[in-house]
């Protein structure tokens, strides 16, 4: 149980970093010039909609793991990574609309290409839910869960594309090739605020895989207790 | 490889095939999908015939659906998955037969409804037939690439019908965006079909070539 990284890390940093983050976003960094204080939700949307890729990332990297290991422990992950990617992404899709309805006057916007990726990916993400909770628990839920995921890693990029290759480009370009396109408190402050999300995100990964683990451990030893271990 | 992967082709299309009420159904369903569809988008004052795009991708994505929630019924009503399984058959090739059953369905159905299609909503727009018909050999072959590993997950599941629409929809959304581009840039004799025709082999073969890395792990019990 020790090698296992323990949840107390990226606890520590979300709780410093994410009051921090607010603070740098509410006091210290300047109004923005062209959209004045509403710009500020780009420091949460922008870093919530990122930590949500960096999420189903992880959880993908678990699952390829888990059909070349057989080992359960990473179809376990790759669970809990999908899971908490979801409660992210369900925040970038309430942030979302609230910065679109505020900076382009209306919910949603269907000529946006990193709008229509992301709800695409929120659908598939999502289905993955009825998929695992419809078969019995056991290797087959494992593996067929890890497919589907993999499917994902197609599905990525190829909406990337389907979208771009579909539509014109309106979204803000912050980061281009050549570097950041935003001053220094500007990009300080948005980095401050994905480390604090990121660290929000492996802490509720962690917390979340040690209550599944100990689960699992429950139920194998009331199985024990009644004395069913064949 | 190959062989195996025809013959098992055939025995699937051959249980469908035999049941007569399949095939015409599916015709039922695409003829009366376009008719809702049709006027769903408010009749002719729909904006014909770009909204027309739009009717032919909706039919033939449910047809899609209809037809991989037929793949696996015969198997797993009659157990037959575990008798091939049995056989010293490689696993891609039982993904293949049934990409190849499905390829070949989605082409019968297509066959009668896209004329059909084509006299009701396009006869009068001068729309560039060639692009239009490989958005549709293209997209079936992604469609049924990704469809039957989809379509092998919900199988194993209690709510199989529900769920397989369910897991395949999200995953055919850019497929849907790349054909419907390259179908308007055709109704509006735009030649600049070949990116969204490009991206239709790409999400092909990409899909083709996971499928066939994955499906393994899809059937071996």
């Amino acid at each position: 149980m020790s090698t296992r990284p323990s949840a107390a890390l990226p606890t520590l940093a979300a709780i410093v970093l994410v009051p921090l983050s607010v603070a740098l976003i509410f006091w210290w960094v300047p109004d923005d010039a062209d959209q004045g204080f509403s710009q500020r939700i780009f420091y949460f949307h922008v870093a919530v909609a990122l930590t949500t890729y960096a999420c189903f990332a992880y959880a993908a990297v678990c699952a390829a793991l888990y059909l070349a290991r057989r080992d359960p422990a990473w179809d376990l992950r790759s669970y809990v990574g999908i899971h908490v990617g979801t409660i992210f992404g369900t925040l970038v899709l309430v942030t979302g609309p609230i910065w679109a309805k505020i900076s382009w006057g209306v919910w949603w916007n269907w000529s946006d290409r990193q709008l229509n990726v992301f709800l695409i990916l929120f659908l598939f993400y999502c289905a993955y839910f009825m998929l695992r909770f419809s078969l019995e628990e056991g290797e087959r839920r494992a593996a067929f869960s890890s497919v589907y995921v993999l499917l994902g890693v197609g599905l990525v990029p190829l909406s990337i594309l389907a979208v771009r290759i579909a539509q014109t480009l309106i979204h803000p370009t912050v980061f281009t090739s050549e570097g950041t396109n935003m001053p220094g408190s500007f990009f300080i402050t948005f980095l401050v605020a994905l480390a604090g999300m990121l660290a929000l995100a492996a802490a509720m990964i962690s917390v979340e895989l040690r209550g599944k683990r100990a689960a699992l451990r429950v139920r194998e030893l009331r199985r024990r207790l009644a004395g069913q271990d064949a | 490889m190959i062989a195996d992967a025809l013959v098992l082709a055939r025995l699937n299309l051959l249980l469908e095939l035999r049941r007569r009420e399949v095939v015409l159904g599916m015709l039922q369903f695409v003829v009366s999908t376009l008719v809702i569809v049709h006027f769903a988008l408010g009749g002719d004052r729909g904006g014909e015939p770009r909204a027309a795009a739009g009717m032919l991708w909706v039919a033939i994505v449910l047809v899609a659906v209809l037809a991989l929630n037929r793949t696996f019924a015969a198997d797993t009503e009659e157990s037959a998955l575990d008798a091939i399984l049995l056989a010293p058959v490689d696993r891609a090739a039982i993904w293949l037969g049934k990409v190849l059953a499905i390829l070949a369905f989605l082409l019968v159905t297509e066959v009668f409804v896209v004329p059909l299609f084509w006299l009701l909503f396009l006869a009068d727009a001068e729309a560039a037939v060639w692009p239009i018909l490989a958005a549709i050999a293209l997209a079936d072959i992604g469609l049924a690439s990704v469809g039957v590993v989809v379509a092998a997950l919900a199988q194993a599941t209690r709510t199989r019908e529900v769920l397989l629409p369910v897991l395949f929809l999200p995953l055919a959304i850019p497929l849907v965006i790349a054909a419907v581009t390259a179908t308007l840039a055709a109704v509006d004799g735009d030649a600049s079909t070949l990116r969204p025709l490009g991206f239709l082999a790409l999400y092909g073969t990409f899909f083709a070539v996971l499928a066939w890395g994955v499906f393994d792990h899809l059937v071996s019990e």
